[in-house]
């Protein structure tokens, strides 16, 4: 078996150096078997005695280490597994930081996780200014810590306020921002790396050099001293808590591990840092994130189909409405040409404007700088007829959603494109193989929904009609990832996937509403099982009008099981819509948000639902589920785990929970099932569980586990 | 010229006055947006195009060589080279003759041009003063020194130089532009009266233009930074309301005590941008394309600094030897204003022999600018002068009116800063 990490005889001057390349694999990670050679060689040729400084460098391009094989997190198998672990990869990285001689990491690419805890492990770091040198520890964002020294060697050398902000939020940081807050000791140019690494090198070398480096790095006495430190803690918690919503056992962890240690012996820190690591990494959090994660990555290669991709280049979209101009905005934030048409210039100016705000927002978070924006804007051009059309690639439509105009849209604009230029329509609701009927190459035609505001909804569908060949659902799958969207190829049916399983559940919370519950208690009660918001909330940022149409226009498809709650009826009547006009359920003054007083005058006269919290929760997301699992017999979708990712990223489904069936899973078949015959019996005919979930329960079958 | 130059069609930004709707629109995004949308409308892939070659005057700081900066802006591909060209008010026409010379030197044969200018992003300069001791502070090291340095300073010294009227003064003659057509209402007894019904003129019939829709075919509606929340349709200039009393309350702006010139009847200070697709014509009939017309000749001319509001005469006496064509050659003409007693005086000279034999060496005189042929949409007294870009726009307005009109040849000439004239020969079919 070929070796993972070669320890080059010393030069004559005395430096080794050790180099990363993990044979057969496009990035190097800390699996148990580098581990245990690197064991081998502290007990080998690393006490030869003629090395006098020792460079560690990674081998494979554009990545140094990034991180520990997260197939070995998941192997976790409990507690006791989880401090063994930890505590044996700090013993290795505290003997490697116990070397007689001076370490140094000279990181070029990636360097995260355990990548990182060995880096930190290394008396010295330098790290290049290439645009994929990233340092961090992204350990939170699977629900786990650091596990092998990165919580104490961290705060020691930059600080407790930095400290905490990277680890919290696994947000790693560019090598010049590295060399900026202390976490690197010198940042050097990627192209002369191996020069100016060998002169650092030297440096380290002599004494003075060494008082010089670590002279040069902070003293971080804000975070020793106790009223600073208890500040910085509250603060960094405060901040961490409004994100987690106590649905993430690590934050605690973290916050908890890291207010008690980060001063003092490393050796005392360590024993926590391991007992901490040991609470949160056999937990279902963390088994459900990676799973996600693991889920995350299968759609980045997921295609729909085997069809070869055709690269779509120029872009135009019809309809410069919010969606039109969100799109617009999105093809150009992407590097995509994009001509904008609409039928009035009055028109075609809101869609700049959508863009211009959404760029607005970047600039605002400094994520892009004016003059970027420009350029962005620049690719955006306008137009009443269909000039530049032909150069187009891919046209986007995005007009109102009834269905005599998109039919006479899409028949115009075919004869406007090239005979190979791919046709979207976005669409939340109406048929995609309907639409297709007026085309002459309806071949070529697909479903493309985005959803709504664009810039901050992760998840695209790709709808498939009858007609659509999987050329032009691979192509614009890819179009899709290129837009950076989690990408779902979803089947022609009503609702498609999302709102599909969306739309029951909105409206079964209507029914509880109707029968007395408030919504207050309602939105509570989702929020606390880890929604991000409520269902009426969630009415009042889309409109309550738009909500009810889409219930009504899913109801023709799903009844009986779905029967619009004309409660909601009486919102419109009274004019109350939601946030746009003004305030729907609640009335909003900033990010607050309080019960509009006209909301609660309208349901006053409505007695009774002293329902439990429990058949709340219920009745609400095992609507969800058993929609969920029709869509699978159905083969709207083909994977359960795919469903469960689009959820995520769709609605907001709790990532903890790691996806609906994934819930259910856990919750067990046969008490969900019961639970939902309890219901079909007190509250009706649509909580009877569908055929697929009874099957899946006689025969023992679970969503995951096949 | 061997050959024609297929002018396959032409845009341009509306025109609006400095300080007005396109103010934080910088020269650069007013040129990139142009082309944006001339390959739009041309369909042309940008990958064809050999060269972007335009016409600029005030040359911004932030953008050396403008036009490599704006055709990267529009989404012309990295690979295509570029040049800006400068004539002063020439320029935009140097963009068309010097994309026809490198299609007959064999350099080019697809090109972008155009001219584009804003006004309104002119900057206020620092006086010497003022520089010498920025210079002298960042130079000091010790803080004797730097207070030392600071000691100098007055406050007379923040008085900016205003660089828009530097660069419209003549820096040999020492005059401004107004000046240089003061002296040209003087030399031939143009009165005040006689300009200020000009200008009227212009102003009525670019508003006639406007409401009959001729000029919106050669404008493209233009999205306003930074809230783009509206867009920019038609151009600011012309006032459908102007009455002649209202021109004559005006006061002379150059010469305060004795003139006659005003600024209503000199042309605008204006931002926009024009852009046009050229090819040489074999190439424009391999692709099946109608140009929307063509150059069949062009030429230059220098005269006195002092007197180049008369360019046109000199470059026009050069163009008709060259090309062997009369006045009467011409079914219209599109005749610079940069100011109405610069116009009014070209007439003058245009219809002396005197002139023409002292001046211009020809026996017989030009002939004379009949009003019916003569900027026929109104001019830059109504629309404005936005320096780089108005030579551009000329070729385009007066190939798309005469196309309207079913007409042949066309003149496009006009007078330049510093003493020079332009002169260029358009047809259509």
């Amino acid at each position: 078996m070929m070796n993972a990490l070669a320890l080059l005889p010393p030069d004559e001057a005395g430096i080794a150096y050790l180099e990363i390349d993990l044979p057969g694999e496009a990035v190097n990670t800390l699996s148990a078997s580098v581990m245990a050679e690197l064991d081998a060689l502290l007990h080998g040729g690393l006490q030869n005695p003629s090395i006098r400084a020792l460079v560690v460098v990674s081998k494979k391009p554009g990545v140094f280490v990034a991180g520990a094989d997260i197939g070995e997190i998941e192997a976790i198998l409990n507690p006791d597994d989880a401090y063994g672990k930890s505590r044996q990869g700090q013993a290795l990285f505290s003997r490697f930081a116990a070397l007689p001689y001076p370490t140094i990491a000279a990181i070029d690419g990636a360097c995260l996780g355990g990548g990182l805890e060995w880096a930190l492990a290394c008396a010295f770091r330098v790290a290049t200014d290439h645009e994929k040198t990233r340092l961090g520890l992204p350990e939170a964002t699977l629900g786990i810590l650091p596990g092998w020294g990165g919580t104490q060697r961290l705060p020691r050398l930059i600080g407790l306020a930095q400290a905490l902000e990277m680890i919290l939020s696994g947000k790693p940081v560019s090598g010049a921002k590295a060399e900026e807050i202390g976490l690197v000791d010198a940042l050097v140019p990627h192209e002369f790396m191996a020069e100016r690494v060998r002169e650092f090198t030297g440096r380290c070398m002599t004494r003075k050099g060494r008082a010089r480096l670590c002279k040069r790095r902070g003293r971080h006495l804000a975070g020793r001293i106790w009223p600073v430190r208890t500040l910085i803690l509250r603060k960094a918690g405060e901040h961490a808590r409004r994100r987690s919503k106590g649905h993430y056992p690590a934050v605690e962890a973290i916050l908890s591990l890291m207010e008690s240690t980060g001063r003092g012996r490393l050796e005392q820190g360590l024993e926590r840092e391991a007992r901490a690591f040991s609470q949160v990494a056999a937990t279902s959090v963390c088994r459900n994130l990676i799973g996600l994660f693991h889920i995350g990555q299968a759609l980045k290669k997921e295609r729909g189909t085997g069809a070869e991709v055709r690269e779509l280049r120029t872009a135009a979209v019809l309809g410069a409405g919010v969606m039109g101009g969100g799109i617009a905005w999105l093809l150009s934030r992407h590097g995509y040409p994009v001509r904008m048409k609409d039928i009035a210039w009055e028109a075609v100016a809101k869609g700049f404007a959508q863009a211009a705000d959404y760029y607005g927002q970047l600039v605002k978070l400094h994520k892009l700088k004016p003059h970027e924006v420009s350029l962005h804007m620049h690719r955006i051009s306008g137009t009443l007829d269909y000039s530049g059309f032909a150069s187009a690639d891919v046209v986007v439509e995005a007009v109102v959603e009834t269905m005599p105009v998109k039919k006479a849209v899409l028949a115009e604009v075919e004869k406007a494109v090239r005979p190979d230029a791919v046709i979207c329509t976005n669409t939340s609701a109406l048929p995609v193989s309907g639409m297709a009927s007026v085309l002459e190459h309806p071949e070529r035609f697909v479903g493309l929904h985005f959803f709504n505001p664009v810039n901050r909804m992760p998840l695209v569908e790709v709808i498939a009609g009858e007609a659509t060949s999987p050329g032009t659902v691979a192509s614009v799958v890819a179009l899709a990832h290129a837009l950076k969207k989690t990408t779902v190829v979803v089947k022609d049916r009503p609702g498609f996937l999302v709102n599909r399983i969306l739309i029951p559940y909105l409206n079964e919370a209507g029914v509880l509403l109707q029968e007395g519950v408030g919504f207050e208690r309602i939105d509570r009660l989702v929020e606390a099982f880890g929604m991000p918001m409520g269902p009426f909330a969630l009415a009042d940022e889309t409109g309550i009008d738009v909500g009810y149409k889409v219930i009504q226009e899913l109801e023709a498809a799903f009844s009986p099981r779905l029967q619009a709650a004309p409660v909601l009826d009486r919102f419109i009547q009274a004019g109350l819509l939601g946030r746009k006009s003004g305030g729907g359920f609640y009335r909003y003054e900033g990010r607050k948000r309080m019960p509009n007083p006209e909301a609660v005058r309208l349901l006053e006269h409505i007695r009774g639902g002293d329902w439990s919290d429990g058949e709340i929760v219920d009745r609400l997301v095992l609507t969800m589920l058993n929609e969920a699992a029709m869509c699978l017999e159905e083969e709207v979708i083909g994977r359960a785990d795919y469903l469960d990712m689009a959820l995520v990223a769709g609605i907001g489904f709790p990532p903890f929970r790691g996806g609906l069936l994934r819930y259910a899973d856990d919750r067990g078949l046969s008490g969900i099932v019961q639970a939902m015959e309890a219901l079909e019996q007190q509250r009706g005919a649509r909580f009877r569980p569908c055929g697929l979930l009874r099957r899946m329960m006689e025969e023992g079958r679970t969503f995951y586990g096949g | 010229m061997q050959s024609r130059l297929a002018i396959v069609d032409g845009i341009r930004t509306p025109f609006c006055k400095a300080g007005g709707k396109l103010k934080s629109v910088p020269a650069d995004d007013l040129g990139a947006f142009a082309i944006r949308e001339l390959l739009a409308r041309t369909g042309i892939p940008p990958g064809e195009i050999d060269e972007v070659v335009f016409g600029n005057v005030a040359q911004p700081n932030h953008a050396a060589n403008i036009a490599r900066v704006l055709a990267l802006k529009a989404g012309v591909p990295e690979s295509v080279a570029a040049y800006t060209v400068h004539r002063n008010c020439a320029s935009g026409m140097q963009a068309f003759t010097s994309a026809a010379q490198m299609i007959a030197a064999g350099d080019a044969s697809i090109l972008v041009v155009g001219g584009t200018e804003s006004m309104s992003n002119i900057p206020l300069l620092y006086g010497p003063e003022m520089t010498a001791l920025f210079q002298r502070l960042s130079k000091a090291k010790t803080f004797a020194q730097k207070a030392k340095a600071l000691s100098a300073f007055r406050p007379g010294h923040l008085k900016p130089v205003v660089a828009l009227e530097q660069g419209l003064t003549d820096p040999v003659c020492g005059l401004i532009m107004g000046l240089t057509a003061e002296r040209l209402s003087r030399e031939f007894g143009i009165t005040r009266e006689q300009q200020d019904r000009y200008a009227l003129e212009s102003h009525r019939r670019a508003t006639r233009a406007i409401e009959s829709g001729k000029l919106a075919e050669e404008i493209a509606p233009i999205p306003v930074p930074p809230a783009y929340a509206a867009i920019q349709q038609a151009d600011e200039g012309p006032r459908p309301q102007q009455t002649m009393e209202d021109l004559q309350k005006l006061k002379p702006y150059f010469d305060r005590k004795t003139g006659t010139v005003t600024v209503g009847n000199a042309s605008q200070v204006t931002d926009g941008a024009v852009a046009a697709l050229v090819m040489s014509e074999q190439q424009a009939r391999e692709r099946g394309l109608r140009p929307l017309g063509y150059m069949a000749g062009y030429a230059y001319a220098a005269l006195d600094g002092a007197r180049m509001g008369l360019g046109p005469a000199f470059a026009c006496a050069r163009l008709f030897a060259q090309t062997g064509l009369g006045l009467d050659d011409f079914d219209l003409i599109e005749l610079n204003e940069a100011f109405a007693a610069q116009v009014l005086a070209c007439e003058h000279a245009f219809a002396s022999s005197v002139f023409a034999q002292k001046c211009l060496g020809r026996d017989k005189a030009l002939g004379e600018l009949d009003p019916d042929k003569l900027n026929v949409n109104g001019g830059a007294i109504a629309l404005g002068h936005p320096v780089g870009a108005t030579g551009a726009r000329l070729v385009v307005t007066l190939l798309k009116e005469l196309r309207r009109r079913g007409l042949g040849r066309g003149l496009a000439t006009l007078c330049v800063g510093g003493g020079q004239g332009a002169a260029l020969v358009l047809e259509v079919e």
